[in-house]
Formats: structure tokens, C-alpha cells, sequence
């Protein structure tokens, strides 16, 4: 505790160190709420001055910027579904509904809340626990877990935003089809990037890199619903949404409370791990909360249980994923990275000895986090009540600014502009499937995950000899493929059920 | 925000006025008309990445040490070959710079790129060179160096498992092959794609042994988590004294090094290219990057090379890589 408050003293020790703090809030925020742009732009862009700054102060800095990023992007996710951040991907499906209900505020607000708690939550237990939850993580989960992870993660949330199963699991395993594109991770043999298609010679760099789920999910969501909308408009169908600025009230937090609880522990654990992270925490805290809530029928339609659990999911990785960088020296993503390098920077090395040989300053990244994650309320109250007004721009103004900002978007992601092409059909390809009850969301998952998962799967086999039921002999691996397969079979038997039921109601 | 970002610049303007008229200028004249705008350099890589790391690095030494001012950009995507169209149709003015490593030249060998690094693209120095190791857990019980690693894959042959990168026609798998094939073991390669989950399966005891080069494991050697048993190269360096080479253990081919460097494309005026060398020369010797390197381990061997030196470096490697693709697919 006494380190703690030691941490936190230096934090706001001084009007310079508090300063820093509150850029790096605001800085991190707007960075993560901007596609195109997001936390990794803002902290290349820092890195190099960090090595002239006081090490707590740099390392402070980043620390505020991932936690306000990963919250920034839930913003665009909800008023304009536009995810900032693929791990705010889940929170666009029911955040983008309760706005277009003229619950908009509700949202945010529960977005606000939600990734405060999630946030907060997430540092307590990296302050506890790090060292310990360090080398169990690390221990136990080879690429065999780390591939039954996925499964059943793809298994749960297959029919996420689809109309019947059937069509969810299509939209997955389009998705899946989608990540073999590119070059493969076991011996880096290009997939599809050459060959004819109807008497067409084609050859491209492009495609041996393989289809990024960025403007995947930029088209997917933000572009086919402007064409949704702008169809809507010239038929004269469309409600302008009211910009409602209500805060949801704690009654309707109490409700939540359990799928807030989940979200924590399943995002814990996901960002623990590294390369996992927030995107499938949101995931799996989405599905958990739609597979346990009472309301679990209303989830894609604007029901505010679904933005808490994304949110509290990927707010929960951050700190986390703190854990394999602090006590084992194993960055999980590239932010994490640069933190990585700023330790280096200043001659300090994350890894077992860091405690000893750092310990103020690794208290000071906690404290940097937890109060971080504190501020995000305060902050957000503000949002809440500001940039809900955006709403009241009429649509025909507004659709040319959400297709810019998709646009930079997808080309800030490595500017080049075939990714923005591909965003636009992504975009029309996503109006026809979301018009015939298929599932963007599915796709985009399966995409994700399917790089992720072969990639676990593919060392998997190469680990054991390429023998399929070496996953059953290692324990948590067996327990999570069959409550992946038990997932699977539950809900193809509640589907044939469900199909019955409508019919002996129609007879 | 802006303000702590004008806050940067301005320190970035004093430290510029600081070191104004440095050796570059006076050395040697800039070509007229260059230089007016900012030069881009290409990062076929990520954000936050070794080569991102070492271009953010060297692109505020050049900096420092001429009037010219850099604009890094990153293109990831295809282990580095999806910046290359970008790069090719870029015009060669000089106003447009690649950052390149050796996968380039071993995608060049491969017939996986068309262009030839030492032809098609003038390199204008190498600023990074290192080499490879093998390392085991510290506290491993049944190997603990070379001899007795060896006798245990001999022991139980195809069951020692080894976490590598993914590409087959990599240095790292190449080097790999050329090892085992000498010492006569044989070993199972784990693909790792992220350097990350590489060096946990190490921590984890997943795996049995990691390839890697030793910068990016320094913090596991300082931490005595992991020790080299073999390195690849001909002769012990200094920091490495205790650590056999592979010349040591019997092998005969000459190892394959991980390099970095700055490109432009071929047709660029001369002179600009000439101004552009001396740049990056100096800005390799400025202080600030010597450190930036010595952080990196990358100090352990001589890691500069100037053109000439380059294209050998280059020439040398696509040989080997050549020869070698030849015999994998015989």
C-alpha cells in the first residue's frame, strides 16, 4: 500500500508530472477515438522524447495513453459505428442500435463507466498478483491452450449479429476463409496472391500479405450502414436519432452487475496472455454476456448489457497485459512494446528483476493506470454530455465526414490505398450481407481469430508431433475444446428446438 | 495534445540550433535544390518494431548532424516485401528512402521479389549488423552447454524442439539447417511468427532451445533466464567469450548475419546519393545513435558499412542464400 501511494505521489507530486498526466489522458483519448490514427501513432510519434524525459514521467505518459486509448475507441463505436479499435469492435453492436433508439448517452456513458471499472479493476489485481499470475500464465499456456482458447472462443460467438445460426456460422467461416489470404505462418508460403481469376492473370504484393481486419472492419460497419442510412433516407424511412444525453442510472448499473464481474475476469485473463489481448476479451465477455443474460434474445438490438460487457472486457486487458511485459519482460502488443523500450531506454530491463531493481517505478505504472482509469469517468461525464450533440448534424452532412474518417482510416493503417478500396466493398458487400441476415460481425471475428488460431494451431501440431489428440492429453486444453464443442452442440440443438416451437405455434 | 507536441518540436528546434553547422555541412556541400522538402523513409515494417526503432533512431541523428529533415512512415504487411511496389514507384529523386533488411535480399535469392538489393536499389549504409545464437534455460537440467545439449539431441533424435521463425527460406532457418547438418542432429523447428511468443515459450518451457540474436534477448541474458550455448559466427566475440562459435564446433560455412540498412532506388542522382552516404555516415557516428546501439547489443560486432561495403555484405549473402535454395530443391 505504502508503495502505492509512493507511486501515486509521484504522479501528482508536482503541477509538471500532473500536466503530463492529464496530456496523456486527453492525448491517449483522442488518439483512440480517431480511426486512422490510434494510441501507436501518438506514442511513435512520443518514443523518441521520452529518452530526454524523467523515466517515471515517460513511463507514466504511455501507461495513460494505453488505458485512455483503448477506451477512446468506443466512442465512434457508438455514435457512428465506427469501432476506433478492433476491441471496440463489439461494443458498435449494440452501442451503434441504443444510439439510433436515441439512447446515445446511455451508451457512452456506460461505455464511460464500464471501462473505468474494468480498468480499475484490472490494475487492483495487477497490483496484487503480477508475479504470480505471471508464471502461471506463462507456464501453463503453450499454443495448444492458446488454440483452444480460440476455439472456444469461435465456437461461443459464432452467432453473434446473425439471423439464425446457420447464417452466423457461414458468416464465420467466411471470415476463416478470408484469413488463409496471405502468406501462411508455418514455413511462409504465399496463399492466393497469384493465379487467374475467370481467364485473369493476377500477381500482387498485396494479397501475400494477407487481408487486414482494419478496413475489413471500417467497411464492414461503418460504410455499409451510411449506405443503410442513405438508402433508408431516399426511401424515406429513416428517423433522425435524438441526441438524448440521459446517464444510465446506478439502478440500471446494479442490473448489470454480474456481466460486468464476468467481463472483468474474462478479459483478465485473455490479456494476460500475450498477442491475445483486448480484441478477443471483447469478443468473449460479448458472447458470455448474450449466452447468460436474461435479455440475451434483445443483444444486437441496442441493449445496453452488451456495451458493458465489451467494454469492461477490453478495459480489463490493458492492465493485464501489463503483467507478462512487467514480470517477464513479454510485450503482448506494440503499445506494450514501446513501454518495453522506454524501461530500455532509461537502462532498466523488464523481467523477473525489475521488483527489485524498480520497484518505485513499476508502482508508478500502476498508479499511472489505476488513476488513469479514475479520470476516464470524469472525462467521459464531460463526453457524455458534449459530443452526443454531434447527433443533431444532419445525416447528409455527417455521412461524407464518417466516410473520411474511415477513409484515413483505412489508409493510416499502412498507407496504401488498396486498403481503401478494399474498405468500400467491404462496405457494399456488408450492406447485401446485413440486408440478408448474415453477420459482419462473424466474418470480421472469424478473420481475426483465424489468423491467431492458425498460427497457435500450426505450433500446436509441429510441438506434438501432428498428432490431433495431444490437445486432450494436456488438461486445460481438453477442458476448453470440449466446452467449445459442448458450446457448439447446445446451441444447433436449441436452434432445431426453437425452429419447432415456431411451428407447432404457427399450426 | 498540441501542446506537448509543440513542446517537442520546440525542443527538437533547440536542439537542432545546438548542433547547426555540424561536420556534414561543412564536409560537403548539399546538392542544389535537394533537400528542400522533407525525405520519407519507408519502414517495411511496423510501429514500435527493430527496424522502426533503429529508422526513428537514425532518422533524428541524420537530423542532427545536417539541415535535412526525415518523415518515417510505416508499411508492414508480407514479412516486408508489401512495401516494396510503393517504394519501386516512387520516383528516384532521393526524396524517398527504404529501410531494408537482410529478408529482403533472401526474398531477392528465393525469387520471391524481383528486385535486387545491391542492383536495383543503391543501399547508403548498413546501420545495423548482428548475428545469431542459440540460448537454453539457464536452469535446464538435462543440457546446460553445447556438449552436452548435443549429446542429448543425439540421445533422442527429432525430440528436442527448437522455437524459430516460420519461413522456411529464412536466415534464421537456413542457418538453423546449415548447423544441424554439421553437427549431425536433427531437431523439431517451432514457428514462431511473434518474437514475443517466441522468447515465452523459451521462460515457459514449451520449447527446449531459441534461435534468436542476442539483442533482443538482453534482457533474459541480464536476467540469467536464458544462456547462449553457440554462436554463429567465426570468431568469440569480446561479451561473448565463453560461448563456442560454430567454426569451433565443426562447421565449415560462413554465417549468415542479420543486417539493416537505408536504400534508395537505383537511377538517383549521383551526387544526391553521394550527400545522402556522408549523411548517414555521420549520423551513425553522432553520440546519441552509438548509444542507441550499444543498448541494442549491436556494438558486440562492427555494424557499419559504408555502399561499397554494403553491396558486398549483400552480394555475399544472396550467394549463399542461392546456393542453398538450390540444394533444398534438388
Amino acid at each position: 500500500m505504502d508503495l502505492f501511494f509512493g507511486g501515486t505521489l509521484a504522479l501528482f507530486g508536482s503541477f509538471h508530472t500532473s500536466l503530463i498526466f492529464a496530456l496523456g489522458l486527453v492525448g491517449g483519448m483522442l488518439f483512440g477515438a480517431i480511426p486512422g490514427v490510434n494510441m501507436l501513432t501518438l506514442g511513435a510519434v512520443l518514443l523518441p522524447f521520452t529518452a530526454t524525459m524523467d523515466p517515471t514521467e515517460a513511463v507514466m505518459l504511455f501507461s495513460v495513453i494505453y488505458c485512455a486509448g483503448v477506451f477512446g475507441g468506443a466512442i465512434t463505436a457508438i455514435l457512428f459505428n465506427i469501432p476506433g479499435a478492433p476491441e471496440n469492435a463489439p461494443t458498435c453492436f449494440d452501442g451503434y442500435p441504443m444510439t439510433q433508439k436515441g439512447e446515445a448517452g446511455k451508451a457512452i456513458g456506460a461505455a464511460v463507466m464500464c471501462s473505468a471499472v474494468g480498468g480499475v479493476a484490472s490494475a487492483i489485481l495487477m497490483m496484487t498478483a503480477t508475479g504470480l499470475v505471471a508464471s502461471f500464465a506463462i507456464r501453463s499456456f503453450g499454443p495448444p491452450e492458446i488454440f483452444a482458447l480460440i476455439f472456444f472462443g469461435l465456437a461461443v460467438s459464432a452467432s453473434i449479429g446473425a439471423k439464425t445460426l446457420w447464417k452466423g456460422w457461414l458468416s464465420v467461416f467466411a471470415g476463416l476463409l478470408i484469413a488463409t489470404v496471405g502468406t501462411d505462418p508455418v514455413a511462409g508460403v504465399p496463399r492466393f496472391n497469384e493465379g487467374s481469376f475467370f481467364g485473369l492473370q493476377y500477381q500482387s504484393y498485396y494479397l501475400s500479405a494477407g487481408i487486414h481486419f482494419i478496413p475489413m472492419i471500417l467497411g464492414f460497419f461503418a460504410v455499409s450502414e451510411v449506405l443503410a442510412q442513405s438508402i433508408n433516407i431516399s426511401k424515406g424511412t429513416r428517423e433522425r436519432p435524438k441526441a438524448a444525453l440521459d446517464f444510465p442510472s446506478l439502478a440500471e448499473f446494479w442490473r448489470v452487475r454480474f456481466t460486468m464481474l464476468r467481463s472483468i475476469v474474462i478479459g483478465f485473463f485473455s490479456g494476460v496472455l500475450p498477442g491475445i489481448g483486448a480484441t478477443l476479451a471483447a469478443f468473449l465477455g460479448y458472447s458470455q454476456a448474450q449466452r447468460w443474460s436474461k435479455n440475451g434474445k434483445n443483444f444486437g438490438k441496442g441493449e445496453l448489457e452488451g456495451v458493458v460487457a465489451s467494454e469492461t472486457a477490453n478495459n480489463s486487458a490493458t492492465g493485464a497485459a501489463m503483467i507478462p511485459l512487467l514480470a517477464l519482460g513479454l510485450p503482448g502488443g506494440a503499445l506494450t512494446a514501446m513501454i518495453m523500450g522506454i524501461f530500455q531506454i532509461h537502462g532498466m530491463e523488464p523481467g523477473p528483476l525489475i521488483f527489485i531493481n524498480s520497484s518505485d517505478l513499476v508502482w508508478v505504472t500502476f498508479a499511472a493506470m489505476f488513476w488513469a482509469n479514475v479520470a476516464i469517468i470524469g472525462l467521459g461525464w464531460v463526453q457524455t454530455k458534449t459530443v452526443v450533440h454531434i447527433l443533431r448534424i444532419p445525416f447528409r452532412w455527417l455521412a461524407p465526414g464518417i466516410l473520411m474518417l474511415a477513409t484515413v482510416g483505412a489508409f493510416g493503417l499502412r498507407n496504401l490505398m488498396i486498403d481503401v478500396w478494399v474498405m468500400f466493398l467491404a462496405g457494399v458487400v456488408g450492406y447485401f450481407l446485413r440486408a440478408t441476415g448474415y453477420s459482419a460481425a462473424g466474418i470480421v471475428l472469424g478473420l481475426i481469430l483465424g489468423k491467431l488460431g492458425e498460427s497457435a494451431f500450426a505450433k500446436s501440431m509441429q510441438l506434438m508431433d501432428f498428432n490431433l489428440l495431444g490437445f486432450f492429453e494436456r488438461p486445460i486444453a481438453a477442458i476448453l475444446i470440449l466446452l467449445g464443442l459442448a458450446a457448439i452442440v447446445t446451441s444447433i440443438v436449441s436452434e432445431i428446438r426453437g425452429k419447432e416451437i415456431q411451428k407447432a405455434l404457427l399450426d | 495534445m498540441t501542446s506537448i507536441l509543440s513542446r517537442a518540436a520546440i525542443a527538437g528546434g533547440c536542439l537542432l540550433a545546438l548542433t547547426a553547422g555540424s561536420a556534414i555541412a561543412q564536409e560537403m556541400a548539399k546538392p542544389d535544390g535537394f533537400g528542400d522538402r522533407p525525405i520519407t523513409i519507408i519502414v517495411p515494417y511496423g510501429a514500435g518494431g527493430g527496424s522502426d526503432q533503429l529508422t526513428r533512431a537514425m532518422a533524428s541523428a541524420m537530423e542532427e548532424v545536417s539541415d535535412l529533415s526525415f518523415q518515417v512512415v510505416n508499411k508492414p504487411g508480407g514479412g516486408g516485401t508489401a512495401a516494396i511496389p510503393d517504394f519501386m514507384l516512387a520516383r528516384a529523386d532521393g526524396y524517398t528512402i527504404m529501410e531494408a533488411i537482410d529478408d529482403a535480399v533472401s526474398a531477392y535469392a528465393s525469387g520471391e521479389i524481383r528486385e535486387n538489393p545491391a542492383e536495383d536499389w543503391i543501399p547508403l549504409c548498413m546501420a545495423q549488423i548482428t548475428f545469431n545464437q542459440l540460448y537454453i534455460r539457464s536452469d535446464d537440467e538435462r543440457f546446460s552447454d553445447w556438449e552436452s545439449f548435443v549429446a542429448y539431441a543425439k540421445d533422442n533424435p527429432g525430440e528436442v524442439s527448437i522455437a524459430n521463425v516460420g519461413k522456411a527460406k529464412s536466415m534464421e532457418r537456413i542457418s538453423m539447417d546449415q548447423l544441424e547438418e554439421v553437427v549431425g542432429i536433427e531437431t523439431k523447428q517451432i514457428s514462431f511468427d511473434k518474437p514475443a511468443e517466441r522468447y515465452g515459450a523459451l521462460i515457459g518451457g514449451h520449447v527446449d532451445a531459441l534461435f534468436e540474436q542476442p539483442g533482443d534477448v538482453r534482457n533474459f541474458l541480464e536476467a540469467g533466464q536464458m544462456k547462449p550455448i553457440v554462436t554463429f559466427l567465426n570468431e568469440r566475440p569480446e561479451l561473448f567469450s565463453d560461448t563456442p562459435t560454430i567454426r569451433e564446433v565443426g562447421a565449415e560455412f560462413e554465417p549468415l548475419t542479420r543486417f539493416r540498412g537505408f536504400y534508395v532506388k537505383a537511377g538517383t542522382p549521383e551526387d544526391r546519393v553521394a550527400y545522402l552516404e556522408a549523411v548517414c555516415e555521420a549520423g551513425f557516428n553522432t553520440e546519441s545513435f552509438q548509444n542507441f546501439n550499444k543498448d541494442k547489443f549491436m556494438d558486440v560486432i562492427d555494424s557499419y558499412r559504408d555502399r561499397e561495403g554494403a553491396v558486398e555484405l549483400i552480394n555475399n549473402a544472396a550467394q549463399t542464400y542461392k546456393e542453398k535454395f538450390a540444394e533444398m530443391s534438388n
